[in-house]
């Protein structure tokens, strides 16, 4: 029980980013008329900048 | 008689140690014994408004760009009433109240995601080591200058930081680690809302009504709160821990921490009476060598 609990209390950088952090990303880029580049749709897009923010913040300890 | 009180005499400097705490205690307890049942309407107000901007921004009655400021005040007025339960200032237990004092911050704490035990026992333990360097759980907060506390309370706030194990370990001594599991619900409870919201197109709701306006009032929180009364956070001592200052934003603006020595040295009066307790304590604080800016 322990560990679950420390497992996840380590994982919450990557559990925010794919709950929340992502479709924060995609559906602003949506309100403000943004499109993605490399012709990939925002949710896409937004997965792997969110995705990738949410890895950097789990590996480092840091957001900004 | 002294210009400011009706208790203390013209010439205090001939005054023993004991007679001055006597007087001291004396003017406290004016202060204090009494409901402050300003807190109580503010917490359940202010919760209430910040709940309904929820339904008034779904149904298209009020536009989100509108609702984000309402928002971000109401976070920032979250705390001030469960500070004045953490220190049993509604009601203390057994009496008749208490129930009160308690619910006020049960009731209203969920809102800036920390379990109201979890203040309590963390802040409580800050008035008990404020400044030491190893026990006092704000003491990451001390920085140059604003901007740089600015800065400081925004890097104590990511997952790594040293402020989360500082608040972990008061609850350890306290031998209270259920509250750490308690402290990880919350977190995951928060986090599991705004995803809820989020992923059924709720998005920029959930981020300007709840964590955008959470963490810019946690900044000014803990702005106001700890860095701005006990910097440059030095010293340790019943009265030189912290000090009386005068803030740009005035005392309304500053959430009342101006006369923040008044309630290190009597935690139990009330925020809305410290400043009047202040001025005429003040001749003691100065007979006391206490850092005095007001």
């Amino acid at each position: 029980m322990e560990r679950a609990l420390k497992l996840v209390a380590y994982s919450l950088p990557l559990i925010f980013a794919f709950a929340f952090l992502v479709p924060v990303i995609d559906q602003g880029m949506q309100a403000v008329g943004l499109s993605a580049p490399f012709g990939l749709s925002t949710l896409t897009f937004a997965l792997v900048v969110g995705g990738a923010w949410g890895v950097i913040a789990q590996t480092t300890g840091r957001w900004l | 008689m002294n210009a400011h009180s009706t208790i203390l005499p013209e010439d205090l400097s001939q005054l023993s140690d004991a007679q001055l705490k006597k007087l001291e205690l004396k003017i406290a307890r004016k202060y204090s014994g009494r409901v402050p049942w300003i807190a109580v309407v503010w917490a359940f107000g202010n919760m209430a408004v910040w709940l309904s901007l929820w339904p008034l921004v779904f149904t298209g009655l009020l536009p989100l760009w509108a609702a984000f400021p309402i928002a971000t005040v109401n976070m920032a007025l979250v705390y001030l009433p469960t500070h004045e339960a953490q220190h049993d200032i509604i009601a203390r237990p057994g009496t008749k109240l208490r129930w009160l004092n308690e619910l006020v911050g049960h009731a209203t704490s969920w809102m800036i995601v920390y379990p109201f035990e979890v203040l309590r026992i963390t802040h409580l333990d800050h008035h008990r080591h404020t400044n030491n360097p190893e026990l006092d759980v704000d003491i990451t907060v001390n920085s140059k200058g604003p901007w740089h506390a600015i800065w400081n309370i925004i890097a104590q706030r990511q997952p790594g930081a040293k402020r989360n194990h500082d608040y972990a370990a008061a609850l350890y001594r306290a031998g209270r680690t259920d509250l750490i599991v308690l402290s990880l619900a919350y977190k995951l409870g928060h986090i599991a809302v705004l995803g809820a919201l989020a992923w059924n197109g709720y998005a920029l709701e959930a981020l300007f009504l709840w964590w955008l306006p959470y963490h810019i009032a946690i900044t000014y929180i803990v702005f106001f709160l700890s860095w701005a009364p006990h910097h440059p956070g030095g010293e340790q001592g019943r009265y030189r821990n912290t000090r009386s200052w005068r803030s740009n934003l005035g005392n309304i603006g500053s959430m009342g921490m101006q006369f923040h020595i008044v309630h290190h040295l009597h935690p139990y009066i009330p925020l809305h009476l410290t400043p009047a307790a202040y001025w005429e304590m003040k001749p003691i604080l100065e007979a006391r060598g206490c850092r005095l800016g007001i």
